[in-house]
């Protein structure tokens, strides 16, 4: 039971003064390096918990999260923090892109406070913006600001890349391109890719799926042969 | 307000986001408590200050008359309509000296109902002597003063008592600050005031006329409706000035024509005694002439008898001296016959043994002459016998010898006595007698040998006879010879004893001649003195009598001279009367002034102060409150942005516009309406006691603070505070609230990003970092924010600017006035009077006093100066050498620092005192002079100058517009800029030891004075620097906090990339950081005009403050920016800290 990601019941409770909420009851799960993994789960089964956990931005209350060996689980605000700096790369479903910034200053305000930053330029051709690098957040559509995204979190050389709803706010065929993007990414680079989704639709383009449900891993499908992104429809 | 759940809802907002509401409240309070505050400081100073008048009841009106005022003129003027009431004062100034410096003191009369005294200590005088001293002076109960008019008329002109005792101290409404007016003796500055009984002053009018207005008590002092009231009553006493003024002539005519009337008799009386005294004394010439002439007769007279008497006496001399030569041939002759008589003496006393031998030999020859003879006769009678006829005859013969021996015997003691020459003749005789007898008697034996031969010789006998006759004849011739000679010796010694005798009666009478001689001598010899002495007295008499002569000649002259005289005076007497006459005829209406409060010294500062007050409210509160205005409708316009998706919600379930508009507005006028009230509250009574407290340092009378609330500023503050918030909160809501709720709920489209203006420079844009480039992209982005932050950091800078500013340029106008213009140390002023020579020993001591490196003579005095209505009381300064002026007092232009020299076609007049004056070079001042005209000057040069208002001359110059040459009063003197402070106070003791220094002043002191006095304003402006650090806390506070809820997902975004709190801190600190520096760089432009306008407008009028302000205070503003940036940064960072990184995983709001 030992892989790149490994989540030992995990459990997150929210006290909201006299009531606890439990947001995650005790999930379990690995995931492997190099493995596009899926979590799928309706509205409020604890998916963006287990994200915000693994993403560093909240601790646990419960149990291991063992990111390469090491428990984040245990780490300190700071700890967590050079987590989220040096080992993660986020794609946010809004993008949260820096709208007075440009697409390549965006890629670089990610990169500055990098360990070992990539070219910001080649990521972003690489992305397929080659030509918009001076475009602003505004001059971009939703696709190409989730590019820059993607660009921005790839650009720190991360370990893991943790992408939440990234299609979310993009229309069906930007966001299987952009789907496409992160499966290629995951294949080309052999990057650790978690996606967060509540299409389960896409579960049959990851290596792995994970399923939860009311704050339990309901299950978890490894998918031998993965599909392309082109062949999902949903 | 719409349904329970709404109310709810705004009670919660409001419990939600204390911070929000509390910092609107809280921004509103600092503004409207600031503008109201500083804005009603003005009334509240006014009012304090009436108050403080109406207390001690002050005059509203004072009038004077150039020939005083009478009761009959207080009694017209109390018929004005307007006027209340009237009294009649008296005051004057006089000189006292104190060990160390002389005062000058304004003495007034104690009034019943007007200008009251407050009595700080000890009681109100009551008698004569008594008198109530000002505070200011330093007189403790008991205290004598000793008054000097200071011209010269004696005090006992005006002032029954010379000598006041302090019974009391205290103040006057008169002098509300410290200045003591002016004077026209002394220094020309009044030092205090005495209060004293109106029965202290011996003068037949009063000086002047305090008079109060009907209902002037109730309007405000300083006021324009009291000016008003003032100005119409002002108006309606001068209206019947005229007319007083012909009666105060028409009193003074009557009077002086009674005084002229007996001056005409005292001329007429004078004439006459003159006449009479001339008369007299012509008269008394005239007796001494004649007596002198008399005198003069009776000393020829007495010179003539004198003549007489010295040719008597000289006669009488030469008869004494003949009786004298002949006493002495007498004499002569007695010492020749007593050595005559001596030697008869001794030679009778030699021959006598001899002779009375011979005598006795010839006694004895006799005898035997006799026996022979006898024998003769015997042998005669024998032979008679024979012849006896022979015998008859020689009986004869026989007789005559016995006589003979006896009579030598007799002169045989002679005597001592001085011989005469008759009897020395005698004795000669005699003895030559004597001596012929001695012979005679030596031959006796012949006879007796004749007898023998007788008979027979009867012939014989007869021969014998005859022989024997013979022989008896010739004895008896021996006998008788030696008789004779016996005689002869007897009386030669008799004649001896006679001469003697004679000699001794001669010598007695010698001696009584000579006696008598001597008494004749003596009598000569007195006579003599005694017309010596009268001779002196004679002479003394001829002196005396020529000094009589010169007397009578003296006074003969003094009589010419006294009639000159006395006719001259009777000639200038009637010339006067004339004149007096004349002057009556064209006596000249006294001339009445009718002044309102501003009279008194300082008193129209107050006003003035107010207004200042009045022009720094109108400026600084109103950008404060514009700020803080800004700042509170941004946090509600913001309010309102943030609540989109609620307001979008409330919307979609159906409630009215107005319903949702009131929540927010609702929120925003509690806010403000809270913070308003509390704002007026506080500010309104903190602020105006705070500044009028300050102003106690110039006006330390006035301790009674009044604050009342002031409506009218209190409901514009409040009104405007609510009005911008609601109106801007109104509009926020309008504009959404406009938008369809679908719309509402979605996400605004996301704000542009757009490059700046800086990108286009490469070079700079290259060489930025990362992070500066989002800044500055950043900033740009949010304009409004940028403005406001900018407006409001900017405004608190220029506030505190202004602020440290106002400090500098008061603080600094000492420096650079006592440093940089006026550079000499100190002043030493002389006793009046002085002659050159006293002059000359001080300028002597001077230079030899080594500590005094340089000084030169100066005037100073006090004058008014006119151009047109406007005036202005200045020094007029006189510099001695004006070739050495520079090293005392520097002219110099202010802005370009050009330096003038004064010269001798114009003066060089004060910057403040030309701007006031409104004339520039070239114009033509007067200098006013009620006396003898007013005095015009030309203005060459006007020069920086911040403390008083100087006019400079060139002695030249001073003697052309003045036409006299100037006293020099004063001395300015400097020593080595070494020297310390002490030692400068050392060298002027030194200095003031001497006779002819009245007193030294340094220039540090005044510069100390003027320190002590500029704190007042200190107070006012740690006021402003603390209200503005204030605003500019809550205004980065409120601008921080928006930025920060505004960009809370972009803040969210960052954290999750891994950026650790400080850097995010640093990401948003940059912003604030650059437009912290940015406001700053605004505010520092915009409170450099601020502090120039706020300079001009609460400048006082004897002072010109600084104009520059230095850098530390623009570096201390920045700082406390800084510092007030960094605190809310500070503050920031807990709130960066907190914001949570799931925001970045909400969809966009």
């Amino acid at each position: 039971m030992s892989g790149f990601v490994s989540l030992e019941d995990v459990k997150k409770i929210y006290r909201m003064g006299e009531v606890e909420i439990m947001a995650a009851a005790g999930i379990d799960f690995q995931i492997h390096k190099g493995e596009f993994a899926v979590v799928v789960g309706p509205s409020g089964a604890g998916k963006t918990t287990v994200l915000n956990i693994l993403g560093g931005m909240d601790t646990a209350s419960e149990g291991k999260v063992l990111v390469d060996g090491q428990d984040i689980a245990s780490y300190s605000q700071k700890q967590l923090t050079a987590y989220r700096r040096d080992d993660i790369g986020f794609v946010f479903q809004f993008y949260n892109l820096i709208p007075n910034l440009t697409a390549l200053e965006n890629v670089e305000l990610a990169l500055q406070i990098c360990k070992d930053p990539m070219d910001a330029r080649a990521v972003l051709e690489e992305v397929g913006l080659g030509e918009r690098l001076d475009n602003f957040p505004a001059q971009l559509s939703g696709g190409e600001q989730q590019r820059v995204s993607i660009a921005r979190a790839l650009a720190k050389n991360p370990k893991l890349l943790l992408c939440d709803e990234p299609t979310g706010a993009l229309d069906y065929n930007t966001g299987k391109s952009i789907l496409k993007l992160l499966q290629d990414t995951c294949r080309n680079k052999g990057m650790t890719v978690i996606l967060i989704t509540h299409n389960s639709a896409i579960a049959p383009m990851a290596d792995r799926v994970i399923k939860i449900k009311n704050g339990k891993v309901a299950d978890i499908i490894e998918n031998k042969h993965p599909v392309p992104v082109e062949t999902i429809e949903w | 307000m719409g349904t329970k759940a709404t109310r709810k809802d705004f009670y919660m907002e409001i419990r939600k986001s204390p911070g929000r509401f509390l910092s609107i409240l809280f921004i509103v309070a600092l503004g409207v408590a600031f503008f109201s505050g500083i804005r009603s400081s003005e009334p509240s100073m006014r009012i304090t200050g009436d108050a403080y008048l109406d207390d001690s009841s002050l005059m509203d009106i004072k009038a004077v008359s150039t020939m005083g005022i009478t009761e009959d003129d207080i009694a017209a003027i109390e018929e004005v309509e307007g006027v209340w009431r009237a009294e009649g004062a008296y005051s004057a100034d006089f000189l006292t000296n104190t060990d160390e410096e002389q005062y000058a003191l304004h003495v007034m009369s104690l009034g019943d109902e007007m200008n009251m005294a407050e009595v700080t200590e000890g009681r109100l005088p009551e008698k004569v002597g008594e008198c109530l001293a000002d505070d200011r002076m330093g007189y403790e109960v008991g205290d004598k003063i000793v008054l000097l008019s200071g011209t010269d008329d004696p005090v006992s002109d005006t002032l029954k008592t010379e000598e006041l005792t302090v019974v009391g101290t205290g103040s006057s409404a008169c002098y509300i600050s410290l200045n003591r007016g002016s004077t026209t003796i002394g220094t020309g500055s009044i030092n205090g005031f005495l209060v004293v009984p109106e029965n202290t002053f011996d003068l037949d009018v009063y000086t002047e006329v305090y008079v109060q207005v009907e209902g002037a008590a109730d309007l405000t002092a300083f006021t324009d409706a009291y000016d008003e009231k003032i100005e119409a009553v002002i108006d309606r006493i001068e209206g019947i000035t005229d007319e007083r003024s012909e009666a105060r002539r028409q009193d003074i005519i009557d009077e002086a024509n009674e005084e002229l009337e007996d001056a005409r008799t005292e001329l007429a009386e004078g004439k006459a005694e003159a006449e009479a005294e001339l008369a007299d004394a012509a008269q008394k010439i005239a007796d001494g002439e004649s007596q002198i002439q008399e005198a003069r007769a009776e000393i020829e007279d007495g010179k003539k008898k004198i003549a007489d008497a010295k040719s008597t006496l000289n006669s009488k001399q030469k008869e004494l001296d003949s009786a004298k030569s002949e006493y002495y041939s007498g004499m002569q002759q007695l010492r020749n016959g007593k050595a005559a008589y001596e030697q008869g003496l001794a030679e009778f006393e030699a021959g006598r043994p001899e002779a009375e031998a011979k005598i006795q030999e010839g006694e004895a020859a006799l005898a035997q002459g006799r026996e022979q003879l006898d024998q003769g006769w015997a042998s005669y009678y024998e032979l008679l016998d024979a012849i006896k006829s022979l015998e008859a005859i020689l009986e004869g013969a026989g007789n005559q010898p016995n006589p003979e021996p006896v009579e030598p015997e007799q002169p045989g003691e002679p005597d001592p006595v001085a011989p005469d020459q008759s009897n020395q003749e005698q004795l000669e005789t005699v003895r030559a007698g004597q001596n012929r007898t001695g012979e005679q008697t030596g031959q006796p034996g012949q006879s007796a040998d004749l007898q023998a031969q007788l008979e027979v010789l009867k012939s014989q006998a007869a021969a014998a006879k005859q022989e024997l006759d013979a022989a008896e004849q010739e004895y008896s011739e021996q006998n008788a010879a030696l008789e004779a000679a016996r005689q002869q010796f007897q009386s030669a010694k008799q004649q001896l004893t006679g001469t003697k005798v004679m000699l001794d009666a001669n010598e007695s009478v010698l001696q009584q001649a000579y006696e008598q001689i001597q008494s004749g001598q003596s009598q000569i010899d007195s006579g003599w003195k005694e017309l010596k002495s009268q001779e002196t007295t004679l002479l003394s008499g001829e002196q005396e009598l020529e000094a009589k002569t010169q007397e009578l000649e003296d006074a003969k002259a003094d009589y010419e001279e006294g009639k000159k005289e006395a006719e001259e005076e009777i000639a200038d007497g009637e010339q006067k009367i004339a004149d007096a006459e004349a002057e009556l005829e064209d006596l000249d209406l006294p001339k009445w002034y009718v002044y309102d409060r501003s009279t008194l010294p300082e008193l129209n500062g107050y006003g003035e102060n107010a207004d200042r007050m009045r022009a720094i409210g109108q400026v600084f509160p109103v950008i404060f409150f514009l700020v803080a205005a800004l700042i509170s409708l941004t946090s509600m316009t913001r309010m309102v942005e943030e609540q989109r998706i609620e307001i979008g919600t409330m919307k979609a379930l159906g409630y009215s516009k107005r319903a949702i508009a009131g929540k927010y507005l609702g929120y925003a006028l509690l806010a403000t309406v809270g913070g308003s009230v509390i704002g007026v509250l506080i500010g309104e009574k903190l602020l105006p006691y705070i500044i009028i407290y300050a102003y106690g340092i110039i006006y330390p009378h006035v301790t009674h603070i009044l604050v009342p609330y002031n409506w009218t500023y209190a409901a514009i503050a409040s009104g405007a505070a609510i009005a911008c918030t609601t109106v801007a909160t109104f509009g926020a809501c309008y504009r959404e609230l406009g938008a369809q709720p679908a719309v509402l709920m979605r996400p605004p489209a996301p704000k542009k990003g757009k490059r700046v203006f800086l990108e286009r420079i490469g070079i700079i844009w290259k060489h930025l970092n990362f992070s500066w480039k989002s800044t500055i992209r950043n900033l740009m982005r949010y304009k409004k924010r940028f403005f406001m932050t900018i407006f409001g950091i900017g405004g608190c800078m220029a506030l505190m600017i202004v602020g440290f500013g106002l400090r500098d340029s008061i603080f600094e106008i000492a420096d650079i006035q006592y440093k940089e213009l006026q550079i000499y140390d100190g002043s030493i002023y002389l006793q009046e009077d002085l002659t050159e020579e006293d002059k000359n020993d001080l300028q002597a001591f001077l230079e030899k006093d080594k500590d005094v490196d340089r000084f030169m003579d100066a005037y100073m005095k006090n004058v008014t100066l006119t151009n047109g209505k406007k005036e202005r009381a200045t020094y007029e300064c006189v510099l001695g050498t004006p070739e050495e002026a520079e090293q005392y007092v520097h002219f110099r232009d202010r802005k370009t620092k050009e330096t003038y020299e004064l010269s001798d076609h114009g003066v060089i007049i004060s910057e403040k005192t030309a701007k006031l004056l409104d004339v520039k070079i070239g114009d033509t001042i007067y200098i006013k002079d009620e006396e003898t005209g007013n005095k015009e000057v030309k203005i060459e040069n006007i020069c920086e100058n911040y403390m008083g208002h100087y006019i400079y001359f060139t002695p030249v110059y001073y003697e052309e517009v003045f036409g006299e040459e100037p006293e020099y009063n004063s001395i300015f003197f400097a020593v080595d800029d070494s020297y310390s402070k002490k030692e400068l106070e050392d060298v002027g003791k030194e200095i003031l030891a001497e006779d002819e220094v009245l007193s030294v002043s340094y220039m540090h002191d005044i510069e100390k004075q003027l320190n002590d006095m500029l704190k007042s304003l200190n107070l006012v402006i740690v006021v402003l620097i603390i209200s503005a650090g204030m605003l500019a806390f809550v205004v980065l506070y409120n601008l921080n906090n928006i930025n920060i809820t505004e960009r809370q997902r972009e803040l969210a975004t960052l954290k999750v990339l891994g950026f650790y709190d400080p850097e995010v801190a640093a990401y948003v600190y940059r912003e604030n950081i650059l437009l912290t520096f940015i406001g700053a760089a605004v505010g520092v432009v915009f409170g450099k005009f601020l502090h120039l306008f706020v300079i001009q407008t609460v400048e006082v009028d004897a002072a010109m403050f600084g104009r520059t302000i230095n850098l530390p205070s623009y570096i201390y503003s920045l700082l406390f920016t800084l510092a007030f940036s960094m605190i809310v940064n500070g503050v920031m960072f807990f709130k960066l800290r907190k914001i949570d990184m799931v925001e970045s995983l909400k969809s966009i709001e």
